[in-house]
């Protein structure tokens, strides 16, 4: 495909979020929803059914949603149940929901009792990160695969597990080396391109999504030259981001988004699964300890603030130093108390790698974001001079 | 040759031009305009008038402010926040701490000595944390909103006004002002819950001094008052608290037709209309 | 509005036991102890959590627990959290998060900063620790965030994170499948917490103390449990205002023998009540269930103004933290750590064989209905705060989903033909709005004009029911 077709499918595939799973479905395929990087989609695969993440509308009123939910849970994820609610994910099969924060938890009878999949499955993810807590997450696993074994009526074998972790990680090899093109200045690719791929993607099966990215890699390179113009380079941090108006708004206003934490960017895709051990003890180790998120509590082994903070947003640092970021912008929604009571001590963690930062808290709707363009291009304005 | 620049601040309720060549040549404030905030244009055409100057005489306009968008007679749109910035800093070098309490929102800005913005903070759109609060409560007791600072100076024992949301302050002052409590003292708790509030905002910057008030809130005697003592500080307030938006707007014009001329790089204003700004 | 008018508004809210009233000065002083423990410095003061399920531990060791959550209520209900919430605020932490823990570390980062209490802090203030101990839990994620933010401004203070797990309620699967491994995981935390301690303290645990004091909680449990059925008498003797003081002893404290004298006396007072046939109120009306949500602290008086409508509050589900032992399928063990295991799953999963074989019924769901059943219940209220979703995310759908599946009020409505019939209805209920300490979220106005239409509506309940 020629690079401006392969960017023209990847606004597509961004817009009709799902056509593909909705094909598939009616082939006789089980597609088997999931919020929250916290859900082992290897095994989901594993057993032949399709992951399929489900999303939000920052464009989309909640309304529906909000007669069975309260409006005090994590706005993106009360949208996401909203237009579930409302049937636009009702290709769906089933829907697995993690032990990530409150919003999920506590609402999770809400959402099994509400939506008519045939399937519902809740991970527990432990809170820490200690040898006790590894084991106990290899046997949430082995009930997570019999679940999904009752469901699809077939036998997850070592092998099936195997080969589905090769997959995933093969794919965030793909994604690291999309990131890679971020590093030019400008970047060869935009934060608004690369949001939309990385959604696309992840409404694929993995190995459809594997091929989607080696497209998407071809087409950046063979574009010769960035679409942005030079411009301070920025970090996303936050939790999970999958609208382009914040990374949009950005770039508008002439910033260069080259680097993130976010949840459906490198903090889900950069930690790969450990290929040669045990797949059970290899998947909880990679979603136990390697993704970071501040749901997970990680005890402070320094015994200083300075140390600790290095230690929790240690990834931070490194993302600063390989993309060259000139700022951050740190982006929580409001309810959102896992990253909201990280917010003074991430401000002290930018303040020490000398990080300009800016903080926003936002709804997740659309009409706020007018709200938030004076103090993005303040920022701008503040960092590029 | 010098050349004239203008920059133009447009707030949600007051529009301000500044009109510069080496010094200050003229500024002048008008009000936005009611529902459809069409009046931009007009200020700017008064601005000239007073000045004695053509439109095309303008080398380069800087827009900033709540409409700055979209104005189809400036060159280049920069924020109130880097605009105050360098407005405040002209007039007032030793400036380290901007509170500009504007009718829409209200900002708290570091900068260093060369006007340069270190930090900022600004308010949810929301009434209670702007002039508006102020405004909505001086219409529940029926007075001019011009009256109200020199009033509420006057109470000995201020109201307390527990309720931050606008629309149940104004109910809280409504029956409290049934009660009898006096007007003074309801006007000096409604300044003093404004002032906690702005306050609350800016102390998450390290406020350092001088601390400079702009804005609106700059002219009212009984906010200043309030805020003064909410954060424990002398506060400075510029001649016209009005005019430092546009006045840094003016002085960034400036500097871009300084530099453009030092390096010699031909600056393309592209074709502007004096016309009519939709903001809405 | 005539009738309001002539109603006293009381200034101090009233309670209707004297084991109640006898609340206030015992939260004082255990705060005034911790306070002087602080001072000689003899004793560990560790900040921490209700509903972890481990005082005995701490009690067993020595420790004095300094329970955070109920300072920032103590702030709540003094009205005076705003300051603390507001210096939180100014750190760059939104509002919208636990209001609980805004208080704790606004007031943590004033303490530190002046190396002293902040100034006429309530009741002395919150001492500093020695260490904290967190929770993760399914249950509540300010838990494991709080003390880490506090530790920013005292960070030679440690902290121990347990994590409590328990299974969520899946309609496919029995819980009985997984606690087994969930056992195992608690069992191997709480002992983590023992050596923490250890280390802390100096000192090794002694299990035969620990023991005892397993064994005294067990029976405070089964205690509070029959202590509490008696609520089920008509007219109630005690209702939920006066709970929201008798949560003291069952959540701060557990493991101790004043806890456990507490509802030894309760229960007799509540007896030679029902022996009177003394109500909470006089003539009882209307009996209301607290179905969820924690309390407004700062406007526990609307709890009178209910009674004063003639409605009581018999049961809640809030803070009703222990049930009853000898009901719960657990296994038998004489090790004091795996018991406290067991019992932290049994609790949790009380209602789980029960919500399974009612069609559409859900744990949650499930505990309405029963306690509507064994205590009589003619309507529910609820409280969202606005700044905790652990209590009160559900709620509305808890609602909705009891409307669906259970209609136990026959009412006379006119039918299409003009004629008189009977039709089942559910519950009626009311949600109330505000938060558990910020007061700025809270009308009294607006409280007590839904207060009075849910009032209207009970009593059209009463009028138009058929049998």
């Amino acid at each position: 495909m020629r690079p401006d077709e392969v960017f023209f499918k990847i606004e597509k595939q961004f817009k009709d979020y799902g056509s593909r799973a909705r094909q598939l479905h009616k082939e006789g395929r089980k597609i088997i929803g999931y919020v929250c990087s916290f859900v082992p989609l290897e095994m989901i695969a594993a057993s032949g059914a399709i992951p399929f993440r489900v999303r939000g509308s920052i464009q989309e009123p909640i309304t529906l949603g909000d007669t069975l939910l309260e409006t005090i849970v994590c706005p993106y994820y009360r949208s996401c149940f909203d237009l579930s609610i409302k049937g636009r994910y009702e290709f769906l099969s089933g829907l697995v929901i993690p032990h990530a924060c409150d919003s999920m938890v506590r609402s999770y009878s809400v959402w099994s009792y509400s939506l008519p999949y045939s399937y519902f499955h809740f991970v527990n993810v432990p809170t820490v990160c200690e040898e006790s807590s590894f084991e106990f997450f290899e046997e949430e696993l082995k009930n997570f695969k019999k679940s999904l074994e009752r469901f699809t009526g077939k036998s997850i074998q070592d092998e099936d597990l195997s080969k589905a972790i090769q997959l995933y990680n093969k794919n965030r090899d793909k994604i690291r080396a999309l990131y890679e093109l971020r590093k030019n200045d400008p970047p060869l690719i935009s934060g608004t391109e690369l949001t939309m791929a990385l959604t696309a993607g992840s409404g694929l099966p993995i190995d459809e999504s594997n091929e989607w990215f080696d497209q998407v890699i071809a087409a950046v390179k063979g574009r010769g030259g960035s679409p942005l113009s030079k411009g301070p380079r920025i970090l996303i941090d936050g939790a999970c981001i999958d609208h382009i108006e914040l990374v949009k708004l950005v770039e508008e206003l002439g910033g260069n988004v080259v680097a993130d934490t976010i949840c459906n960017g490198a903090r889900d895709s950069f930690p790969k699964t450990e290929e040669s051990k045990d797949p059970i003890q290899a998947l909880s180790r990679r979603y136990l300890d390697k993704l970071n998120c501040p749901k997970t509590y990680r005890a402070n082994k320094a015994g200083t603030f300075e140390g600790d903070i290095a230690n929790r947003f240690g990834d931070i640092g490194t993302y600063a130093r390989e993309f060259r970021v000139e700022g951050a912008i740190l982006y929580v929604y409001k309810y959102c108390d896992p990253f909201g009571f990280e917010v003074p001590a991430r401000k002290a963690y930018y303040q020490s790698i000398q990080v300009p930062m800016l903080h926003l808290e936002d709804t997740y709707s659309a009409g706020n974001l007018g709200q938030l363009r004076t103090r993005i291009q303040a920022f701008l304005e503040m960092i590029s001079r | 040759m010098t050349s004239y620049v203008a920059g133009i601040d447009i707030g949600s309720t007051m529009t301000k031009v500044v009109i510069l060549k080496d010094g200050l040549i003229t500024s002048i404030i008008g009000p936005t305009g009611p529902e459809q905030r069409r009046l931009a244009n007009k200020v700017m055409e008064e601005a000239l008038k007073k000045a004695s100057l053509p439109f095309s005489e303008i080398m380069y306009i800087v827009s900033t402010g709540y409409g700055r968008m979209n104005v189809p007679f400036s060159d280049r749109q920069i924020t109130e926040i880097t605009c105050h910035a360098r407005g405040v800093n002209y007039l007032i070098p030793e400036a380290r701490t901007i509170i500009d309490i504007g009718g829409q929102d209200s900002k708290g800005i570091k900068i260093d000595r060369s006007g340069k913005v270190l930090d900022f903070v600004m308010n949810d759109k929301c009434a209670a944390g702007s002039g508006r609060f102020i405004e909505v409560i001086a219409d529940t007791l029926g007075i001019s909103l011009k009256d109200v600072g020199e009033l509420s100076l006057q109470s000995r024992n201020p109201a307390k006004i527990s309720n931050i949301c606008t629309i149940w302050a104004q109910q809280e002052v409504a029956a409290s002002l049934a009660q009898g409590v006096k007007i003074s003292d309801l006007l000096a708790g409604v300044h003093f819950s404004l002032a906690e509030r702005i306050g609350r905002m800016v102390s998450r910057l390290k406020i350092e001094k001088a601390i400079v008030v702009t804005g609106g809130g700059g002219r009212n005697k009984g906010l200043l008052h309030a805020l003064s003592e909410v954060l424990g500080e002398r506060l400075t307030v510029p001649e016209e608290p009005l005019i430092t938006g546009a006045l840094g707007a003016a002085l960034i014009a400036r500097e871009i037709v300084e530099e453009s001329k030092k390096n010699r790089i031909d600056l393309k204003t592209k074709e502007r209309r004096l016309e009519e700004v939709e903001i809405l | 509005m005539t009738e309001q008018q002539k109603e006293a508004k009381p200034k101090k809210r009233m309670t209707a036991t004297r084991a109640a009233a006898s609340i206030g000065p015992m939260v004082k002083s255990f705060i005034t102890e911790t306070l002087q423990a602080r001072a000689e410095g003899k004793q560990k003061l560790a900040y921490t959590f209700i509903v972890c399920h481990h005082e005995e531990i701490l009690r067993a060791m020595d420790v004095i627990p300094i329970w955070t959550e109920n300072f920032a209520g103590v702030c709540g209900a003094k009205r005076d959290a705003e300051r603390f919430l507001q210096r939180a605020e100014s750190l760059g932490l939104s509002r919208s998060l636990c209001t609980y823990a805004l208080c704790g570390i606004g007031f943590d980062q004033w303490r530190e900063e002046l190396g002293e209490m902040p100034p006429d802090s309530p009741w002395g203030g919150m001492a500093r620790p020695d260490f904290m101990i967190s929770s993760g839990q399914i249950l509540c994620d300010p838990r494991s965030k709080w003390y880490q933010a506090s530790q920013q401004f005292m960070p030679d203070v440690p902290i121990y994170n347990i994590d409590l797990p328990y299974p969520l309620f899946q309609r496919d699967q029995d819980h009985r499948e997984v606690w087994g491994y969930y056992h195992k995981y608690i069992v191997k935390q709480l002992r983590g917490l023992v050596a923490f301690v250890e280390e802390q303290t100096k000192k090794k645990m002694d299990y035969d103390r620990l023991r005892e004091l397993v064994d005294l909680s067990d029976r405070t449990w089964n205690l509070i449990d029959e202590t509490y059925r008696l609520r089920k008498a008509v007219p109630c003797p005690m209702g939920t205002g006066d709970a929201m003081n008798t949560m003291v002893p069952i959540c701060f404290m557990m493991a101790t023998q004043k806890a456990y004298d507490f509802f030894v006396e309760l229960k007799k007072e509540l007896e030679e009540k029902i022996a009177k046939g003394e109500g909470e109120v006089e003539n009882e009306k209307y009996r209301l269930m607290w179905g969820g949500g924690l309390p407004a602290w700062y406007a526990l008086n609307d709890f009178n103004y209910f009674n004063s409508k003639g409605a009581s509050f018999p049961v809640e589900t809030t803070y009703r933290m222990v049930l009853p032992l000898y009901e719960m399928d657990i296994p038998e063990t004489k090790d004091p750590i795996e018991h406290l295991a067991w019992r932290w799953l049994g609790y949790w999963t009380f209602w789980y064989d029960k919500a399974r074989k009612r069609p559409d019924s859900e744990p949650d769901v499930e505990r309405l209905i029963n306690w509507i059943e064994e205590y009589k219940i003619d309507g529910i209220v609820m409280h969202e705060a606005f700044s905790c979703r652990t209590w009160h995310v559900g709620l509305i759908w808890q609602l909705h989903q009891l409307g669906k599946i259970y209609k136990p009020i026959p009412l006379y409505v006119i039918g299409k033909d003009g004629k008189r019939e009977i039709v089942m209805k559910e519950l009626p209920s009311l949600i109330l709005e505000s938060d558990i300490i910020d007061i700025t979220s809270y009308s009294e106005v607006d409280t007590r004009n839904k207060i009075d239409a849910f009032i209207e509506t009970l009593e059209s309940y009463r009028v138009n029911r058929a049998y």
